[in-house]
């Protein structure tokens, strides 16, 4: 049995990857109920993300400027990706939608492999996230802190853009009858563009925001991606609240399980899913939906 | 030069042709029944006037300009809002969320407040999510998402479809007082005395074709003829 | 000769193996190089029938790999088994076994979640070999010193050493799993998978068991993976960790598509344009790190614009001129069926036809009646689709259920052969609960539906269309018959003859489904269900969309099949109904309005006024 602050540490730990999954989770699983796209260039989206702000960091000092021009390149990589070749995919098979967003994560992963070689990159923790804080018997990286505070906000700050703006309203329509939305007059596609391009910022901040954290090299995302469909498994296909919820029990069960044994950590969650699977198959939030 | 001409339309849903060179007109203010049984053709009539389905051939015009072959989103921006049969709430969206994205993109939609006079019932339950509404509150939001729009042609499907006499009562009243108002609708439905209790022409529709086009006084006057397309024989 | 033919693709492959040592060498293959290819097709066969025969898309194939080979790798390591071929076989068959505990998750999702599960399992496999078990497998150090396999005993026991022994071992099991999976995909159960890929829904509605079949293709793919995985080991005498991870089953995604899937030989042809890519791409100076982008690339092009693959391509290109003449003559009669509107059928309307259906019919009690729907209920959240709704069919009528839209008629009709579960009540076909046993042993205990919109294998032929369906009955919901041709089933066969003649498409036996005129399309959409021999025979609006004289056509030939079998009906032209149904069930608002002879129904008031909606009661405009 470990120590309670142990296990108290790793609870934090939980949280910090928890909001990061749920983070990567949200953009992928909005994109998928509004879109019908399993996007599984996802994961490249995430290390891109990362390389954005070790590059952004080369020409300024401000960790959040940096963030902002990161922001910037995303939102713009998400409006090219979508105009240039998932538009002409919204009516072809599912299988034909993975396997092309399976292409662009090949290409973006070899692109950085090609512009920063294959070695693993680090990237500073901010200035004003050095150090540690120490929270009664428990001592923790102050970034890491900070990370849960910042991840937690943009998390609400997606919830108000989905549930408190007309955009949010156009989003949670189209993932239940995108073909009603067109019919009260809305531009889908126009809408599609938009909550791809959300998707991307979001994975893409989650990103640069954890690049601190963890080593920064081509691969990164894939297991992230990995981890993230098992939340959206367990929350429910296209929910955004299943993501958020997911994402949280997902982190948790890593972090706690490796406080007993860090072998089992990963295995566990897998093995939380598929005893969802037998017991839940929509998830917890799923619903009969369009998926 | 009528309000809306659909001009010898083919229509194909899959791989059956369900429109043979079928042509209607609406005139502004008027109200049209569209009658027949089932598989006659005439929510697929709705459905590619709204650019649902495009047609295959024949031309559908507004105020004489070509629209067929436009997209839904497009259709709706000048002014034709189909209600489907179905109807289509968003299950997860609260009442008064319905009606807002359905405002969002009209020039002129209405305030909710008159929405709610139309419809108290709505205001009642404008929190609700659309889910937990009953068959008929999802009816009225549903042709008061058509109204909020202020749309010019309202396509009802089916508008009575599986609802109780007493709220069917209702709706006949509302849409009657529609009609009164000189709002332009498209009415397709099965139960015909309500139908016709506000429609001022009829269109029969037999395997996708017009086979009959007069007054509901025409149509009284001529049971047997109502009979041919409308269903039992005797 | 024709025996020839059949056999062509095996003689190629076998004729490829043979010479590309020699004849590839100078292009940059060197003969490991041949071999690494021979390993990555040979899971890509097994991967051919899980995703190209039967479209099913596993991105956890690594797993399977990987447990192949580190089984293998342990158990010769460890000195716990000396044979290298015995070590082989136990890795093989515990990937086959973990396929089968994998699968049994997998498949009971489709498309997008399939695809998300096999993943999410194949990074489960990973973590257990990299992190949980590393005592066995190595950890990040993989399994070093693997021994290679030994033919013979004793003193004349030949070592398959690197170079081209072991080309030869790899090209002599490839060619035997290559021979074992063609015959898989010409078997009962390939045609069953393509019929999977094509319409699950339906094959589930004829009585196949289709999770079942899934799952077998599953297990076949699992099966392939872990040979290859344990022949890994031998051929370059480690067991590499990376065996399990995520690039190695995308990998294999990439390969496929690149290479054609299901052609089978796609994933290998495949193979060798990655590993030759990656080898001499790597040469060119400033190309070494690119080789991969120039790959993603071409794989975003090719599922753009040439989604078959090399393969397919070639394939689709040599049928396309094989076969031009005669598409050409179906197109053009297609074209005068629709033009003129009149058809074989019309002309075959007159005569009365003997219908023999050579397959038997499920046994059942006898019994005058033979389905009964005993107050059976349908609630949709608040909204009561159907309530509380009994009735009886008897033995060799033709039973008609009609009314309104809206009434509750596709609801109660797809109650009676549970493709929808009743919310309370229950169905008895001949006295034996249908509800709750799910729509596939509905069919096998003798119901079948045709459906209102068509539900045909649309890129397969009339003839095969029709087999899918026999074969549920003489089958049963599930046989593991996978080295018999589909075809060689006499009773079968039979079967399909007696049915394409009562359909009059004699004719049109090899025409591919999509081609046909539309009435000819409701005529198989019918002779599908037919083809099952089933007790009682559900058509769902029959008539929709046809014209006057089809429809005279299609009557009389619904009064043929009534001779063999029970006859439920749904349909909206009353006139039709009248002259053909005995018995009419008259729903409204979810619940039965009447229920008794044509004439009785005819003469019903309630009826008139639910039909005209009381025409003459209503207020003036």
């Amino acid at each position: 049995m470990p120590s309670w602050p142990v296990l108290a540490s790793q609870a934090f730990n939980g949280l910090a990857l928890g909001t990061l999954l749920a983070l990567v989770s949200s953009g992928l699983t909005i994109i998928l109920g509004t879109l019908g796209v399993l996007n599984f260039a996802h994961g490249a989206l995430f290390a891109v993300g990362a390389y954005t702000i070790f590059v952004a960091l080369h020409y300024t000092s401000s960790f959040v400027l940096a963030i902002l021009i990161g922001c910037v390149v995303m939102l713009a990589v998400g409006v090219l990706l979508e105009r240039i070749i998932i538009r002409f995919f919204y009516d072809r098979p599912d299988e034909d939608q993975i396997l092309v967003t399976y292409g662009i994560g090949i290409v973006l992963v070899e692109c950085l492999r090609a512009s920063f070689g294959g070695n693993a990159q680090r990237v500073p923790v901010p200035s004003w996230g050095q150090g540690a804080t120490k929270l009664g018997f428990l001592i923790y990286p102050t970034y890491r802190l900070q990370l849960i505070a910042i991840v937690a906000g943009l998390l609400i700050g997606l919830y108000l853009v989905l549930y408190r703006t007309s955009m949010g309203l156009v989003v949670r329509a189209g993932i239940e009858n995108p073909g009603m939305v067109g019919i009260l007059g809305i531009n889908v596609r126009r809408a599609f563009l938009l909550v791809f391009a959300i998707g991307v910022v979001a994975v893409g901040l989650a990103g640069m925001l954890y690049a601190p954290v963890i080593a920064v090299s081509p691969d990164m995302g894939a297991n992230f991606m990995a981890q993230s469909f098992v939340v959206i498994v367990l929350g429910g296909l296209g929910s955004f609240p299943g993501a958020i919820v997911g994402g949280l029990i997902a982190g948790e069960i890593i972090s706690l399980t490796s406080a007993f044994n860090s072998s089992y950590s990963e295995v566990m969650l897998y093995a939380l899913m598929a005893l969802l699977l037998v017991l839940r198959p929509q998830g917890l939030f799923g619903t009969e939906g369009r998926a | 030069m009528s309000l809306l001409e659909v001009d010898r339309i083919n229509t194909l849903y899959g791989d059956s042709h369900v429109l043979f060179d079928l042509s209607i007109r609406v005139e502004q203010g008027e109200v049209v029944a569209l009658l027949g049984r089932n598989g006659a053709g005439k929510t697929t009539t709705l459905r590619s006037i709204m650019g649902v389905l495009a047609p295959a051939s024949g031309a559908i015009r507004l105020d004489g300009k070509p629209i067929g072959g436009l997209p839904p989103s497009v259709i709706a921006g000048l002014g034709v809002q189909l209600v489907p049969e179905e109807r289509a709430i968003f299950g997860t969206l609260t009442v008064e969320e319905n009606l807002r994205i359905a405002a969002l993109t009209a020039p002129k939609a209405w305030p909710l407040e008159r929405i709610y006079q139309v419809f108290p019932r709505l205001k009642e339950r404008r929190k609700s999510a659309g889910r937990s509404l009953s068959g008929g509150e999802q009816q009225m939001l549903a042709i008061a998402r058509a109204l909020i729009r202020d749309a010019r042609i309202i396509l009802l499907d089916e508008p009575f479809e599986g609802l109780a006499p007493l709220i069917v009562r209702d709706l006949v009243t509302v849409a009657r007082d529609l009609a009164a108002e000189g709002r332009t609708m498209i009415v397709v439905e099965q139960n015909v005395a309500a139908a016709l209790s506000f429609a001022n022409r009829v269109y029969g529709l037999n395997n996708g074709h017009v086979v009959f086009e007069g007054t509901p006084a025409d149509l009284e006057a001529n049971p047997d003829l109502a009979r041919d397309f409308l269903g039992v024989a005797s | 000769m024709r025996r020839a033919r059949t056999f062509l693709p095996e003689f190629a492959v076998l004729l490829t193996l043979i010479i590309a040592p020699t004849v590839l060498n100078p292009l940059g293959f060197s003969t490991d190089l041949l071999t690494r290819v021979l390993n990555w097709g040979l899971i890509g066969l097994g991967f051919d029938i899980l995703f190209g025969l039967s479209g099913l898309l596993s991105f956890g194939q690594a797993a399977f790999y990987g447990v192949g080979g580190f089984v293998t790798a342990y158990l010769l390591v460890s000195g716990t088994i000396g044979s290298v071929w015995l070590a082989l076989l136990i890795g093989t068959l515990a990937a086959g076994l973990f396929g089968l505990v994998v699968g049994w998750f997998a498949v009971r999702r489709v498309g997008i979640y399939f695809t998300m599960i096999t993943l999410a399992f194949g990074q489960m496999a990973y973590f257990i070999e990299n992190s949980l078990l590393t005592t066995y497998t190595g950890g990040e150090n993989g399994i070093a010193g693997v021994p290679v396999p030994v033919l013979g005993f004793g003193d004349h026991a030949i070592r398959v050493t690197a170079g081209l022994p072991m080309y030869v071992l790899f090209a002599v099991i490839f060619f035997v799993g290559y021979v074992l999976a063609r015959r898989i995909v010409r078997s009962p159960v390939g045609a069953i998978l393509i019929a999977i890929k094509q319409n699950t829904g339906r094959v589930a509605m004829l009585g196949h068991n289709v999770p079942a079949y899934k799952l077998t293709a599953f297990v076949v793919a699992a099966v392939y993976a872990g040979l290859a995985g344990g022949l890994l080991g031998s051929f370059q005498s480690y067991m590499p960790p990376d065996a399990f991870s995520i690039e190695t089953s995308g990998q294999l995604v990439v390969q496929t598509i690149v290479g054609g899937a299901g052609t089978l030989i796609g994933p290998l042809v495949g193979a060798t344009v990655w590993l030759w890519l990656r080898d001499n791409l790597q040469l060119i100076p400033g190309f070494a790190v690119l080789w991969k982008l120039v790959l993603g690339i071409a794989f975003i092009v090719l599922v753009i614009g040439l989604r078959r693959g090399i393969c397919g391509e070639i394939a689709h290109w040599w049928s396309d001129r094989r076969h031009q003449a005669e598409r050409r003559a179906d197109e053009a009669r297609t074209e005068a069926i629709e033009a003129h509107n009149i058809d074989a059928a019309d002309a075959a309307a007159a005569r009365r036809r003997d219908i023999r259906l050579p397959l038997a019919q499920p046994a059942t009690a006898d019994g005058d009646v033979a389905l009964e729907a005993q107050s059976l209920a349908r609630y949709y959240g608040g909204l009561k689709a159907v309530d509380g709704v009994s009735f009886n069919v008897r033995r060799g009528s033709i039973h008609a259920v009609i009314g309104p839209n809206g009434a509750g008629k596709s609801t109660l009709f797809k109650m009676l052969l549970d493709e929808v579960r009743p919310t309370s009540g229950e169905v008895l076909l001949f006295g034996e609960r249908i509800s709750g046993a799910g729509v596939s042993r509905a069919a096998q205990l003798g119901i079948a539906k045709s459906n209102q919109l068509n539900q045909l294998f649309l890129d397969l032929s009339v003839r095969k269309n029709l087999r899918i369906a026999a074969l549920a009955r003489s089958r049963g919901p599930l046989r593991l018959d996978l080295l018999r041709p589909a075809d060689s089933i006499p009773d079968v066969e039979a079967q399909i003859d007696s049915i394409l003649s009562l359909l009059d498409l004699v004719e049109r036996a090899e025409t591919p489904a999509h081609v046909l005129a539309y009435g000819e399309k409701r005529r198989l959409e019918i002779g599908m269900a037919l083809a099952t021999s089933p007790n009682v025979l559900l058509l769902d609006e029959p008539l929709a969309g046809m014209s006057p004289a089809e429809r005279a056509a299609t009557c009389a030939f619904i009064r043929d099949i009534a001779r063999v079998c029970t006859v439920v009906i749904v349909e909206h032209d009353l006139d039709a109904i009248f002259g053909l149904a005995e018995r009419i069930t008259v729903l409204y608002e979810g619940r039965l309005l009447a229920d008794g002879s044509a004439d009785e129904v005819r003469r019903n008031q309630a009826v008139q006024d639910a039909y005209l909606g009381g025409l003459h009661a209503h207020e003036p405009a």
